[in-house]
C-alpha cells in the first residue's frame, strides 16, 4: 500500500526531469547545429554568424552603459505603461461589470476603439509629444488597456450574487462590497488580464522604440544598430544579441508574471486555462 | 366551444402582439444605446474643435475628418483606382498571404508538436524563447536577412503570426483525450483519417484561438513592417502624411486602419461561429 502510494509522485517527478533533461538536450543540440552550420561554411556566416559568438556579444553588451541604458528605458516605459493601464482599467471594468447601463451606453466607443491598431497610433502622437517617454506611454496604455478591462468586466459579472447579498444583509456598504466581495472573487480574471496585458505591452514598447526615430530603448538600439554601418558582420552581431536580449526580456517577464499568477491566484481554474 | 377556441387565439395572438412589442422595444433601446453615446462624443468632439479660437492642429473636427476620408478613398476615380486596387490592394495582399503562411506552418509544426510528447519536451524551451522575443523586434534582423522588399515583409509577417498558431495547437492537440485517439487506432482509422476526421477537429476550437489573435497580429506587423522602408500600402501612407505634417490624411488612414481591423475582426468571429457551430452545441447540451 505505502510503495503504492508514493510509486505515482516518483513517476511524476521522473516525468518531469525527463522534461527538463530533454529541453537541455534539444537547446545544447541547435546550438551545436547552428555553431557546426556556420563555422563549417554550409550556411554564409555573414548570415548565420556561429552561435558562440553571438551569445558572447549578448554578454559583452551589458559593458556598453548606451545598452544598459536603452534596456532600462524599455523596462521602465514597460513598467509605467502597465500600472497606469492598471490604474485605469480595473475601476472601468468594475464600473462596467456593476453597472450594465453604463456599459450599454461606452459599449459602442469602446467596439469601435478597441480594434485600432495600436501602432496606427505612432505617427500621430508623435507628432504632438515628441519622441519621448510621453508618446511611448500613450500608445502602450491604449494598446495594453482592453484585455485588463475586459477581463475585470468579466470577473466582476462571474462574482456569486449571493454573496454580494449576504454581504449587504450583513451591513457592510456597497463600496465594501465591491471591495471585500468583488475585487478579491474577480482578482484571477484581472491578473489573466495583466499576463495578457504584460506581453503585448512590451511588444509595443519595442515596435514605438524601433519605429520612432529619436527614441531610446532596446528597439531604438536595433534600429540604430541596422542603421549604423550596414552589411558588416559587427553590426549583425549587435542586432542579433540585442534581439536576443528583447526575448530574455519577454521569457523573464512571462515567466515573472506566470510565477505570481500560479502562486497567488493559483487556486482559481480560470488561472490554469492560459488564453 | 366556439368562443373558447376563439377567445384562446384572440388571447395568444395578443400575447405574440405583446412578446412582438417588447422586441421591437427592445431592438430600439439597443440601437439607442449604441448611437446616442456615438452622436454625443462626435457631436462634443466637433464643438471643442470648432468653438476655441485657436483649435488644437492635432485633432481636426470629426466631419472634416470624415470628409477627407470619403475623399481620400472615393473622391475621384484615380483616387479610387490608387487606394483600392494600389494601397489597400498591397497591403491586405501582404497580410493576407503572411497570415495564410504563418497559420499553415504553425499548424502543422503544432501538430507534430502535440502528438509526439518528446518531440515537444525537447523543444518546448526553444519555442518558449522564441515567442518571447517581440515580433516586430526582429523585423531590422529580416531587412538584414532578405532585404527592404515586399517578400520580406511577407515572410516576416507569416513568421510573426505563425507562434500564436503553433502554440494553441500544439496545446489543443495535446489535450485530446487519450480515449479519442486510442479509439481510432482500435477501429483500424487510417493515419491520414485518424488526424483530418479525429485530431484537427478536436483542436479546433483552440486552433480558432490562436487564428483569431493571430489576425489582430497579422495587421498590427502589415502595418509595422510598411513604416520601414516600404514604398506602398497603408502604413506607408499613414508615415507619409506625417512626414508631409498633413494632419486630416493621417487620420483618415487611421479611421481606414479602424475599419479594417473591425472588419477582419468580424469576419473571423463568422467563419468560427459556422465552423465552431457544432462544438458550441455539444457544449451547451451538457
Amino acid at each position: 500500500m505505502a510503495i503504492a502510494a508514493d510509486a505515482a509522485p516518483r513517476r511524476r517527478r521522473n516525468a518531469k526531469t525527463g522534461a527538463i533533461w530533454r529541453g537541455i538536450a534539444g537547446v545544447v543540440g541547435l546550438a551545436v547545429i547552428l555553431e557546426i552550420v556556420s563555422r563549417s561554411g554550409l550556411v554564409d556566416p555573414r548570415f548565420l554568424p556561429p552561435f558562440s559568438e553571438v551569445l558572447l556579444r549578448a554578454i559583452t553588451l551589458w559593458g556598453d552603459p548606451v545598452f544598459r541604458a536603452d534596456v532600462g528605458n524599455t523596462l521602465l516605459t514597460y513598467l509605467l505603461g502597465i500600472l497606469i493601464s492598471i490604474v485605469i482599467a480595473i475601476p472601468l471594468g468594475v464600473v462596467f461589470g456593476l453597472f450594465t447601463p453604463a456599459y450599454r451606453a461606452a459599449r459602442a466607443i469602446i467596439e469601435l476603439l478597441r480594434p485600432i491598431p495600436p501602432v496606427s497610433l505612432i505617427p500621430l502622437v508623435l507628432l504632438m509629444l515628441g519622441a519621448g517617454l510621453e508618446m511611448k506611454l500613450v500608445v502602450v496604455v491604449f494598446a495594453a488597456l482592453w484585455p485588463i478591462m475586459f477581463n475585470t468586466l468579466y470577473g466582476v459579472h462571474d462574482v456569486d450574487p449571493y454573496a454580494k447579498d449576504m454581504a449587504r444583509s450583513f451591513g457592510v456598504s456597497r463600496f465594501g462590497v465591491i471591495r471585500r466581495i468583488v475585487i478579491p472573487s474577480a482578482a484571477p480574471f484581472i491578473v489573466t488580464g495583466i499576463r495578457i496585458s504584460s506581453s503585448i505591452a512590451l511588444i509595443v514598447v519595442i515596435t514605438v522604440e524601433l519605429i520612432a526615430g529619436g527614441a531610446q530603448g532596446l528597439g531604438a538600439f536595433i534600429s540604430r544598430a541596422r542603421a549604423s554601418y550596414a552589411d558588416s558582420l559587427e553590426t549583425y552581431l549587435s542586432v542579433l544579441a540585442a534581439t536576443i536580449t528583447a526575448g530574455l526580456l519577454g521569457l523573464l517577464i512571462n515567466l515573472a508574471i506566470g510565477w505570481v499568477e500560479r502562486r497567488y491566484f493559483g487556486w482559481d481554474s480560470t488561472a490554469k486555462d492560459g488564453a | 366551444m366556439m368562443t373558447d377556441t376563439s377567445t384562446r387565439a384572440l388571447a395568444a395572438k395578443a400575447v405574440r402582439a405583446s412578446r412582438e412589442q417588447s422586441r421591437w422595444q427592445r431592438t430600439l433601446v439597443s440601437i439607442a444605446y449604441f448611437v446616442i453615446p456615438l452622436v454625443v462624443v462626435i457631436a462634443l468632439w466637433q464643438l471643442a474643435t470648432t468653438l476655441p479660437a485657436r483649435p488644437s492642429p492635432f485633432f481636426p473636427p470629426p466631419l472634416a475628418i470624415f470628409e477627407n476620408t470619403w475623399n481620400l478613398l472615393f473622391g475621384s476615380e484615380r483616387a479610387v483606382q490608387q487606394v483600392f486596387a494600389g494601397e489597400l490592394l498591397q497591403s491586405l495582399g501582404r497580410m493576407a498571404l503572411g497570415y495564410i503562411i504563418g497559420a499553415a506552418w504553425g499548424v502543422v509544426i503544432g501538430t507534430a508538436m502535440g502528438l509526439n510528447r518528446s518531440a515537444r519536451e525537447t523543444v518546448t524551451p526553444i519555442v518558449e524563447f522564441l515567442r518571447s522575443i517581440p515580433a516586430t523586434a526582429t523585423l531590422p534582423l529580416f531587412i538584414i536577412l532578405l532585404g527592404g522588399g515586399d517578400d520580406m515583409r511577407v515572410v516576416f509577417i507569416a513568421y510573426g503570426v505563425s507562434w500564436f498558431v503553433l502554440i494553441n495547437t500544439a496545446s489543443g492537440v495535446g489535450s485530446i483525450h487519450k480515449t479519442m485517439l486510442d479509439l481510432g487506432k482500435v477501429f483500424r482509422v487510417s493515419p491520414v483519417r485518424r488526424l483530418f476526421a479525429i485530431i484537427l477537429p478536436a483542436a479546433l476550437p483552440k486552433i480558432f484561438a490562436g487564428l483569431r489573435i493571430a489576425s489582430t497580429a497579422a495587421l498590427l506587423l502589415a502595418i509595422v513592417s510598411e513604416f520601414m522602408l516600404a514604398t506602398n500600402g497603408i502604413g506607408y501612407m499613414l508615415i507619409q502624411a506625417q512626414g508631409r505634417f498633413q494632419l486630416l490624411n493621417m487620420w483618415s488612414w487611421m479611421i481606414v486602419l479602424a475599419i479594417i481591423g473591425l472588419l477582419l475582426n468580424s469576419l473571423l468571429e463568422f467563419i468560427e461561429s459556422k465552423v465552431l457551430a457544432w462544438h458550441r452545441l455539444s457544449r451547451a447540451k451538457i
